[in-house]
Formats: C-alpha cells, structure tokens, sequence
C-alpha cells in the first residue's frame, strides 16, 4: 500500500524571510495552491495559500459582499494596495493547518481536504517538510494506479 | 443561596463584557451552575426559557437570511450613495436613514452586516475613510432598532415578554423619539465628521456610473423574497387584530420564505446564529435562578425605596440605569436581567410608560461602549478585518456624547408624555 511520501509531492516551500511577491511568484511557477512557509532551520512555520495571498492583495470586504457585479472597472486602489503590501514579510500570512505524514494513507489525505477546505497540505516527516501535497495530485496518482 | 446567584449572573456578565470567553458558552455555563448549585430547579429552569423570543429571533434570521442573498440589500446601499451626489453631509444622512430603516425593520445587527460591507467598497471609491460613516451606520442602527419591536433584541425580549405591548405601541411610542433622535445625533456627527469626508467629484461620477440593480439576480426570487419580507412586516403591525404573537408571526413569514425561496432548506436554515439562540437560552436561565431567589424582587424594592415610589423617577432611573448598564454589559443580558425587575417595580398595575424607559435605556445605552451592542462589536470587526481598526478610546469619544444627547432627548419625552 503506498504512503503519502510515495505520492508525487512539489517542493513548493519558501522561507519565512520571503516577500509577499515571492510568495505569489513561488505559487506561480509551482503549480500548487499552497506554500509550505519554513524557517532557517527548515521547520514548518505554516502555509501560504493562493486565497491568503488574494486576502492580501484585494479589499477583505469582498468576501462579505455577496455581490460586485456592478463594478465594471477595477477599484482605482488596487495598484497602491498591492505596491504596499508586495514587500510584507510572507510570515505575516503563515497559517497554521492540518499537517500531513509521510506514512499515512491517501485515505487519510482525502478526509483532511475535506474536512479542512485546504486545497494543499504539507507532508512531513521526521520534522522535515517532504513537500506539498495537492488535491490534484492526489487523485492524479489514483488515476494513475488504476490504469497500470 | 441568593448571594450564588448574584455572584454567578455578575461574574457572567463580567466575563461577556471582558470577552475573554465567547459569550454563548459563558451564558451556558453560568445558566448551568445556577441549576447544578441549586439556585434554580429544573422545571423553573427550562419554564424560565423565552420560547417566544427565540421564536421570533430564529423566524426573522431566516426570512432575512433568504432576501439577502437578492442584492436588494447592496442596491439600496448603493442608491443612496449615489443619490448624495458626493455630498458628504447627503451621505451620512442618507446611510443613517437607510441604516436605521433596515435595523428597524430587520434588527440592528442584520442591517450592520449588510450595509457596512458595502460601505466600506463606497468608501474605497470615494477615497475617504470609511470609519466616519461605519461609525455613523452603528450609533444609527442602534437608534433605528429602537423604534420597533424586532429592531433590538432588548425590544423583542420586552415584546415577547409583556404581551400587553404590540408591535404597533413599540411603533407609536419609541419611533417617533427614534426618528428624532437620529435626526439630531446624524446632524451632529454630519458636522463632526464633515471634513473628513470631503469627496473629489470625479470620484462621485465613478459611484454615480455604477448600475446599482446589476446585482439584483433572479428578478422572479427578488420578487417572491420582498412579498413575503413585506407580507411579514405588514402581519406585524396588524397581529394584534389577527391575535397572532409575533413570534408566530416571524415563524410563519419564515415558513413561506422556506417554501418560496429555498431551493436548499438545509442552506437556508443554517443562517439561523444558533449561538445566539443559545446565548439568550443561558441568560433566561440565569435570570430564572435571580428570580427564584427573590433577587429580583429586592432590587425591585431597593429601585422603588430609592425613588420613593414616583413612578416619573422610577422611569427615569430605569432609563438612565438601563443605559448605564448596557454600556457597560451588553444590552441583551442587562434588559434579561431587567425585565423582572420593571414587573416587579410595576406591581399589579400595568404601566407602559416605564417599559418604554427600559427600551429606550437599553437600545440607546448600546450606543456608549464597543461592546455594548452586538451590532458595534460587528462593524468594528469588520473594520478591523480592512485594515481600519476602531480603538475602545475612539468609540467611546463617539458613543458617549451620543447616547447622552440620545438620552436627554428620551428624557424629555418620557416626561412629556409617558411619565
């Protein structure tokens, strides 16, 4: 039966000391909703996720309007916003979340992304980051398995 | 035994004003030891429960938590910030009276959560600080909940429990002192806040292009939720005449709002805040075990010895003590705990007069502090939350010059007319 650390796990971590630019960058390139946020000595601080940086770089108010259809331009701010908060510390937006093991089962994984809403979680073992697991790739590897 | 329960009910309200425990959980908690310490006994305990209120509260999160998702709510938002034209004196007049309309009708709380959202996107448009008019939205929301009985929960807590008063006597005594309360607090703070609000009138154009029905989704569901909405509110005002309480009136609206408006009724019911159902189920129990020990009809005693039996000063110190107290407490666990004792006060004969001091005490005395109403608590949430934090110091230069203008205007009119 193969554990999580068998699965096909991105190295999408950044160090706590990294921008908010970095960040996005980082979630950029790698392909992975989420961010595992390390300190110097390689521990996991927390994650980063795409909806976190979205929180950050666009008004909090959103989420509690149902409703923005009528805005057919951008908010004149958003420019400034986002030149203000681009150089924060990405350690500001670190969150605490369901950590992962290498010798769990994807089972295991299944029931903590459902019942978390996360999209990514980090996968460690022995203290050290093994990498993010995605919801992607999670059944990536099912698929895979059922076809060889 | 009597000394326990007072000792539980003030360490409870302490505990809730302090928020270092959610206040659900220090309601249930104290109603819990009132009936394992004794000082109540089952039977009184759960007879001490206002089904009605709670009835009433859970009819009205439904039928709102159902219109709201219509963009009713964020078009009327909208529309006045268009109508002030980038005036800042029109838009606090205008945000005040439809802040203070919804609270009315809806409860405080609800209009909060509704119209401060899309104040704060008005207020990144116009490039102001939105502080001045979230500000002005709570001090109006807290004076618009009390012109009617579901407007504030200490009103609904009255309403259910003196069935004497109906929905029309909370709307022909406290609205018209309402309306003119908010008039006079919204000019005040129009004057104090006006420099702060001046707007760049291309950034008024930008507010007034907007197509504020855009959002208006599902035309035939805007239309079914207001008729039922509006329906209710009608029921309200007519259910002495239809003999239906109003909690009957609120469960039946929800009822039809269910049938017409929910395609998920598992969704639609858990906008009902069971946290606050349960929070208001610990407080009755709690005050169930003060009545029990005869706290209540000291108090009572102590208020009509202080006043020597004047019912124009027993109304008067039922004002201000009322405001006293839910400025520093909440409204909520304050008016629970007052309600038996204005009964007492009044005896055998009923007199309205002082149960309009109680309303008009505990729904204006929520203007004073932070705290003081769930409705402040909130908006400076969410203010917070934007990156426009609202410190305690800074309410309370707002709120106390508030609630006391507020309260003298209730003064006069108690004296003039009800006392």
């Amino acid at each position: 039966m193969p554990r999580l650390r068998d699965l096909p796990l991105v190295d999408a971590s950044i160090p706590d000391s990294a921008t908010f630019a970095d960040a996005v960058a980082r979630l950029f390139e790698a392909r992975v909703p989420a961010l595992a946020v390390t300190s110097a000595d390689g521990r996991l601080v927390g994650v980063v996720s795409e909806l976190d940086v979205l929180r950050a770089v666009f008004p909090r108010y959103l989420a509690e309007l149902r409703h923005t259809a009528f805005l057919e331009d951008d908010l004149a701010g958003l420019d400034e916003r986002a030149d203000a908060v681009r150089d924060r510390p990405v350690a500001e937006l670190a969150r605490s979340v369901a950590v992962l093991d290498g010798g769990e089962s994807a089972t295991h994984a299944a029931e903590r992304f459902l019942h978390t809403g996360e999209q990514a979680l980090p996968v460690v073992e022995g203290g050290r980051v093994l990498g993010m697991l995605s919801i992607a790739a999670l059944c990536h590897a099912r698929f895979d398995r059922v076809e060889r | 035994m009597a000394t326990l329960s007072v000792v539980i009910f003030v360490s409870a309200l302490a505990l809730i004003a302090v928020e270092w425990v959610h206040r659900t959980k220090v309601a249930l908690a104290g109603a819990a030891l009132m009936v394992l310490t004794g000082a109540v006994d089952q039977e009184h305990a759960i007879e001490s429960i206002d089904w009605a209120t709670l009835g009433l509260l859970a009819g009205m999160m439904v039928i709102v938590g159902l219109t709201e998702p219509t963009g009713v709510f964020t078009f009327l938002a909208l529309r006045v910030a268009q109508l002030s034209k980038g005036n800042p004196i029109a838009l606090v007049f205008l945000l005040a009276l439809v802040t203070g309309v919804l609270s009315a009708f809806l409860d405080n709380l609800t209009a909060i959560l509704l119209v401060v959202p899309i104040t704060l996107l008005i207020a990144d448009i116009l490039r102001i600080s939105p502080i001045p008019l979230v500000l002005v939205e709570i001090l109006s929301s807290n004076i618009g909940g009390t012109a009617t009985l579901i407007g504030d929960p200490p009103n609904i807590m009255i309403g259910t429990a003196r069935p004497e008063l109906s929905f029309l006597d909370f709307i022909v005594n406290l609205a018209p002192v309402a309306i003119v309360t908010l008039v006079v607090v919204t000019g005040g703070l129009a004057l104090v806040f006006r420099s702060q609000l001046r707007v760049d009138p291309a950034r008024a154009q930008e507010i007034a292009a907007l197509d504020a029905a855009r959002d208006m989704r599902e035309a035939d569901k805007v239309g079914r939720t207001m008729a039922v909405l509006i329906g209710t509110i009608v029921a309200f005002f007519l259910h002495t005449l239809l003999h239906l309480e109003p909690a009957v009136v609120a469960l039946t609206g929800a009822t039809v709002m269910l049938l017409v408006a929910a395609d998920d009724v598992e969704a639609a019911l858990e906008r009902i805040e069971w946290s606050t159902l349960f929070f208001f189920i610990g407080l009755f129990v709690m005050v169930g075990g003060l009545e029990e020990q005869g706290v209540v009809d000291n108090v009572a005693e102590w208020l009509a010895d202080l006043t020597g039996g004047s019912s124009t000063a027993e109304g008067l110190v039922v004002l201000w003590g009322s405001a006293g107290g839910s400025a520093l407490v909440d409204n909520i666990p304050f008016t629970a705990a007052m309600i038996p004792v204005v009964s007492s006060l009044q005896g055998t004969e009923f007199d309205d007069g002082l149960w309009w001091a109680l309303a008009l005490g505990a729904c204006f005395g929520g203007n004073a502090t932070m705290i003081a109403a769930a409705a402040n608590v909130a908006a400076t949430g969410i203010l917070d939350r934007n990156g426009q934090p609202v410190s305690f110091a800074r309410f309370l230069a707002v709120g106390v010059p508030v609630t006391f203008v507020s309260l003298v205007i209730a003064t006069g009119y108690l004296l003039l007319f009800q006392l």
